[in-house]
């Protein structure tokens, strides 16, 4: 009896916070031009309006190439970072991860202003480059956190028995500790390009006329009036994370 | 001896070029922005302490502190609450339900928060599915003001804070032997009493986690407060952005900057003995 009031309660509270964050999705899909749950009348208007939308198509692909761009760095220097950190004694080591863990932590509207008042003095607002930056720091302590658990997982000794049986530092990274971290790295790459991609409050300051990713076209339409177009583009990061949440899984399950 | 010093040297000197790319943009992107705003925050030109004293006399900006603070505190309460109980049936759900409730719980994790944030406008609308609903059932006679008010911001934030509650506790109840609370049935204990004095004192670690993580979070949110909510549900971070992009006052707006900052270090500071900040990254 207990068992069947526990699968109702847990599947009530599972419904009440999926359902919300798929609402929308339906509203992509509608006839009407405003915006009312559930639609009336099925359509595909609204997805040909955002594909023939420059600013729309425009924001998506900056979106991507941003997330791509900082996905790379973050996942390089994150990785080296996490091996670097190993190397470090105890006391170091507990306070360079703490450096690290700091953008997760700190409040994103400090870190939007922050950056924007530095930006502005570097001729950086509205640029590919200041965005792909801040969104750089912001993923990485996913990265160093990720591989920092596949690298403390890592035996030391395999990496002395490759030594000692003759291969130099360069092979013994590619034969033994490369494909021992690549799971934690392609989780932390996963995490990183997402964390991008979602993000909206630093790229709302960092963007410019010229250079607006999704969020921020969502966001300026959001706050004003706005179209089922917003629930397309909205639809459209929702499938992208979905996607990633999917490879993120598949890459940490290898890992485990 | 000479050698093993220098081996020593080289693995210190490996560890720094390994550790130099994340310090420069840890260092560019993180720290230079904070103390940019340091410095813009005593740069006021009525002096250096101008800012902060304005921020500390004026009411509204006193009025939009509390209001962060309670609201803060109502919706981490109200999230550990539903996030204990959903934990505790976690616990006793057969391996394929856990499962499927679990994806259930994190998948909003991966899903932008103002693409949630979103979904819930049109969800809380006055003419929205919540409203029909409410009236249909006649548990009100109008639909409620839910949107643009303080319900739709709470409702909001303990959606998006619900997996960080869900999951320490759930870790902190898995941990607890069933046969403790068996033991405790067997002995003769009321549900409440085994509540009270197995289940809560056991899972006290992970409470404290849950309550520090959301309650850490809610003070800085930004894009839920400001989609959902009316004028008078401004927020710490709210004001911040009307410092900036409104009122041009750079100071103003690094002064309240700071101060969220420190609000967060002190709630750090305070639970950093007991839980372990860096758990905050495995909720994802």
């Amino acid at each position: 009896m207990t068992g069947a009031w526990t699968k109702a309660f847990a599947a009530l509270l599972a419904a009440a916070i999926v359902m919300p964050v798929l609402a929308v999705a339906p509203l992509a899909f509608s006839e009407q031009s405003f915006l009312v749950l559930p639609p009336r009348t099925w359509s595909l208007r609204w997805w040909s309006v955002f594909f023939a939308d420059a600013s729309w198509l425009r924001a998506l692909l900056t979106s991507l190439e941003v997330a791509a761009l900082s996905c790379l760095l973050s996942v390089a220097a994150g990785t080296s970072a996490a091996l670097g950190l190993q190397a470090l004694g105890p006391r170091a080591r507990a306070l360079a991860t703490g450096l690290f863990l700091g953008p997760m932590v700190a409040p994103v509207i400090v870190l939007a202003v922050g950056l924007y008042a530095l930006a502005r003095s570097f001729g950086l607002v509205g640029s590919t480059l200041g965005l792909v930056l801040a969104h750089t720091m912001l993923a990485l302590p996913y990265v160093v956190l990720n591989v920092g658990v596949s690298v403390a997982a890592l035996d030391p000794r395999l990496a002395l028995a490759a030594s000692g049986l003759g291969a130099g530092p360069g092979r013994v990274f590619r034969t033994v500790t490369w494909p021992a971290i690549l799971p934690g790295v392609m989780g932390g790459g996963v995490f990183a390009f997402v964390t991008s991609f979602d993000e909206v409050v630093l790229a709302v300051f960092l963007a410019g006329p010229s250079v607006k990713t999704l969020p921020v076209r969502i966001w300026e339409e959001v706050r004003t009036e706005y179209t089922p177009v917003v629930a397309v583009a909205a639809t459209i990061m929702i499938i992208l994370a979905v996607i990633g949440s999917a490879m993120g899984r598949f890459a940490t399950r290898r890992s485990a | 001896m000479n050698a093993l010093r220098r081996q020593r040297i080289t693995r210190v000197a490996v560890a720094a070029l390994l550790l130099a790319p994340a310090m420069a943009i840890i260092g560019l992107g993180f720290v230079a922005p904070l103390l940019r705003l340091a410095v813009l925050s005593v740069s006021a030109p009525a002096g250096p302490l101008a800012a902060y004293r304005e921020l500390a006399t004026v009411d509204v900006y006193r009025i939009v502190l509390r209001n962060t603070v309670v609201l803060a505190l109502v919706v981490s309460a109200a999230s550990l609450a539903i996030g204990f109980a959903l934990a505790l049936a976690l616990t006793r759900l057969e391996a394929g339900w856990r499962a499927a409730v679990f994806a259930c719980v994190v998948l909003p994790l991966w899903i932008s928060v103002l693409v949630r944030t979103f979904s819930w406008m049109l969800i809380l609308e006055s003419n929205g599915p919540l409203n029909r609903f409410l009236v249909a059932l006649g548990i009100v006679d109008h639909p409620l003001p839910l949107l643009f008010a303080f319900p739709g911001v709470a409702i909001g934030m303990v959606h998006v804070l619900l997996p960080y509650a869900v999951l320490p506790i759930y870790a902190a109840l898995s941990r607890i032997d069933p046969a403790l609370l068996r033991a405790s049935d067997g002995l003769g204990a009321s549900r409440a009493t085994t509540f009270r004095r197995v289940l809560l004192p056991l899972s006290a670690r992970g409470l404290a986690t849950a309550a520090t993580f959301t309650f850490l979070l809610s003070l800085g949110f930004f894009v839920t407060p400001a989609l959902l909510g009316g004028p008078s549900d401004t927020t710490i971070s709210m004001l911040i952005d009307s410092f900036v992009n409104e009122r041009l006052d750079w100071p103003l707006a690094a002064a309240a900057s700071m101060a969220l900052l420190a609000m967060g270090l002190a709630v750090i500071g305070l639970a950093g003995r007991f839980v372990p900040v860096s758990a905050l990254s495995e909720v994802r």
